[in-house]
């Protein structure tokens, strides 16, 4: 039997809040809390969600950046959260990753050539003369002149900066790329280039994506499949054309029909949501999106919601749940009417 | 006579390097109530231009030339020229403010109430306890909940979309003819980006004031706006009513950037892109700024002469030699 290239079971990152003099644990902030899924070689999970949803928190957990305090995270069945030292580096050269500020995430210090070099030394990847090969193709992959190796950062615009980021990524040869936010700093222009240049790297190299991000429309044009967080949890994961045509969660609902389109064809009926998130540090009881939810119910105040899948269209919603089975499973058929309840805000009973 | 208008505005930075025109050549107008989106992309000078309507450029910037006339109860004051402790009373005044960053617009150690009230003050004989009872009522009409609470809160004990709000709330405080919005929702989430723009669209109806929203979201202007021109490189290259704009955009630059949204791929597809970066002010190129970046560029005309904002149809203005002429074959 195969195993999934990224396979991700009942994952949870928890951070300490700490108070007082003595810097006492005094609770924890549930930035991840219990998520699962599956990436196969060669495709890109789309991973979207407001600000604080633990979507960065997610990616960072998979690489170590953070340690994770639970559940389980496989690399081509590797472990990654049990291995250390050696076996640890060795699994880092497999999963890069390439951040959202390419003004921060540079050592402006640094030439563009010890920014790519950096990473080869720690790998003891190749001679001097093999390394060089290895960034300038690097350089000519992402579409950036060789002669930049001798040059800092500074001296590039952010899209090149942002090439330079997806160099020093893509020169280690790497399976598996976390791409944080890559482009949401851009220009609309030049996000459109780096977009081409990470669907072209994904094909050539048959790199496997996840892809983090808060714009809708750029994850559904790069992405696969799709996962919609919110507060810790994956709220709804499935197809992304699937997704994108048939949204069964309220706030993946909510969260559609907020973006403002160009084209009047594409808008949505607009569902305001109303208030904010609420803190991590206290996740509401039952489903954790209630107390914003126009259709919440008593149940939904008092018992979190399973997940329901039908053929790899998974949600955690009790409503959703009810709808689909009222309409004999057509999915497309509970969406529509999942639009209009959430819409109209009265629940049906 | 329109609520604002802008003839030939030059706004230009003096470094040590040379003289770097950020706004060169701007004209713009908006009538009372209207809503007017200007676009761009970082750099465009589509901020400079709000900032010189408020006289707010900072040194070594100055407004070299050109007429911002505002126009309120028959009275028009060109704000190009205005003295300061006149433009002290526009501002905040006559024109409402709300920027990107409400954190660092917000002094956080004044409560919200008190920045309120202060607005008020400064441009109304009001005593304390009626200032107070302004801003009250401010809070409510942005819908801040439970705001005879909050008004006594500080900046930091509320989340990024309220203080959104009580912004809101300061720049309304003293019925502005016309609020100038600088990115007003970029910082924001999409669904609290909602609930603002909602926020906005509904107190220009009930309040009649006109709104000058600057954005780099080509989304956000479509569905607030009545009106939009979009910059690039200094200059205004496209001017339509909303509608119009994006049915039927005629500069390339505007064909460009509708085309690479990734909503515009066919699937499968690859994204259309515009090669290369907008130029820097020190290097803008001879005749028409986009030529170097413009798949319609044709010698000698675009490389040798700047093209006029010729009206091509009625209302639509565009920046472009070959106008009209490339429709046939520009439709992304």
């Amino acid at each position: 039997m195969t195993h999934p290239f990224v396979s991700v079971e009942d994952l949870q990152t928890h951070f300490p809040v700490r108070k007082g003099l003595l810097r006492r644990v005094v609770g924890a902030v549930r930035a991840v809390d219990g998520v699962s899924f599956t990436i196969s070689r060669g495709r890109t999970l789309g991973l979207v969600g407001e600000s604080g949803c633990g979507k960065t928190t997610v990616g960072r957990s998979l690489l170590r950046l953070v340690e994770p305090t639970g559940g389980r995270v496989r690399l081509d069945g590797t472990d990654v959260r049990g291995v250390d030292g050696a076996a640890l580096r060795a699994l880092r050269r497999r999963m890069q990753v390439v951040f959202q500020d390419p003004y921060g995430s540079l050592n402006p210090r640094m030439t563009v050539r010890s920014i790519l070099e950096e990473g080869l030394l720690i790998h003891a990847m190749g001679t001097a003369a093999e390394r060089f090969e290895r960034m300038r193709r690097a350089l000519e992959r992402t579409g950036m002149p060789a002669d930049a190796l001798a040059r800092y950062p500074h001296e590039f615009s952010g899209g090149q900066r942002q090439r330079i980021a997806i160099a020093r990524a893509v020169v280690l040869e790497p399976e598996f790329l976390v791409l944080d936010e890559p482009v949401s700093a851009l220009d609309v222009s030049i996000q459109a280039q780096v977009v081409n240049l990470l669907e072209e790297l994904r094909r050539e190299l048959g790199l496997t994506y996840l892809f983090i991000s808060h714009d809708l429309s750029v994850v559904e044009y790069l992405s696969d499949d799709v996962a919609v967080m919110y507060l810790g949890r994956f709220v709804e994961t499935a197809e992304a054309k699937r997704l994108y045509a048939e949204p069964l969660h309220p706030y993946t609902l909510a969260l559609f029909s907020a973006v403002p389109s160009v084209d009047a064809a594409r808008r949505r009926r607009r569902i305001i949501l109303s208030g904010d998130v609420p803190s991590p540090s206290r996740p509401p009881e039952g489903c954790r999106f209630h107390p914003r939810c126009p259709l919440a119910e008593q149940v939904c105040r008092e018992v979190d919601p399973p997940a329901v899948s039908l053929d790899g269209h998974r949600f955690h919603c009790h409503v959703a749940a009810r709808e689909v089975e009222a309409a004999g499973g057509d999915t497309a058929a509970a969406s529509r009417r999942m639009a209009e309840l959430v819409s109209t805000g009265a629940a049906a009973v | 006579m329109p609520l604002l208008s802008i003839e030939d505005l030059v706004t230009a930075f003096h470094t040590p390097a040379g003289r770097v025109p950020a706004v060169d050549g701007v004209s713009l107008s908006i009538d009372a109530g209207r809503t007017l989106g200007l676009v761009g992309e970082s750099g465009c000078g589509k901020s400079v231009t709000a900032m010189s309507i408020l006289q707010l450029v900072a040194s070594p910037g100055r407004i070299e030339s050109g007429r911002i006339l505002l126009s309120v109860d028959g009275d028009t004051a060109d704000l190009a020229t205005l003295p300061e402790p006149a433009m002290r009373q526009i501002r905040g005044g006559k024109i409402g403010m709300i920027f990107q960053e409400p954190m660092t617009s917000l002094n956080p150690v004044f409560t919200i109430g008190d920045q309120v009230a202060e607005t008020v003050r400064l441009h109304r004989k009001a005593s304390r306890s009626e200032a107070r009872a302004r801003a009250l009522e401010m809070l409510e009409l942005v819908r801040i909940a439970d705001p005879a609470r909050r008004i006594d809160e500080f900046p930091h004990q509320l989340s990024g979309g309220m203080r959104q709000r009580v912004m809101i709330a300061m720049a309304l405080a003293c019925d502005p003819s016309l609020v100038i919005a600088d990115e007003p929702t970029t910082a924001l989430d999409v669904t609290i980006q909602a609930q603002i723009l909602e926020l906005l669209s509904d107190l220009r109806r009930r309040l009649g004031t006109a709104i000058l929203l600057i954005t780099h979201d080509l989304g956000v202007v479509a569905e607030t706006c009545d009106e939009v021109a979009v910059m690039y490189a200094g200059k205004i290259v496209e001017r339509a009513p909303a509608e119009e704009l994006f049915s039927n955009p005629l500069h390339p630059y505007t064909i460009g950037l509708l085309a690479a949204r990734p909503e515009s791929a066919a699937a499968g597809g690859r994204l259309r892109t515009i090669p290369g970066t907008v130029p820097p002010p020190q290097h803008y190129p001879s005749g028409c700024r986009f030529h170097p970046r413009c798949e319609f560029a044709r010698e000698p005309m675009c490389k040798g002469e700047l093209p006029q904002l010729r009206e091509i149809t009625p209302g639509h203005f565009v920046r472009c030699h070959y106008a009209g002429e490339l429709e046939a074959v520009s439709r992304p």
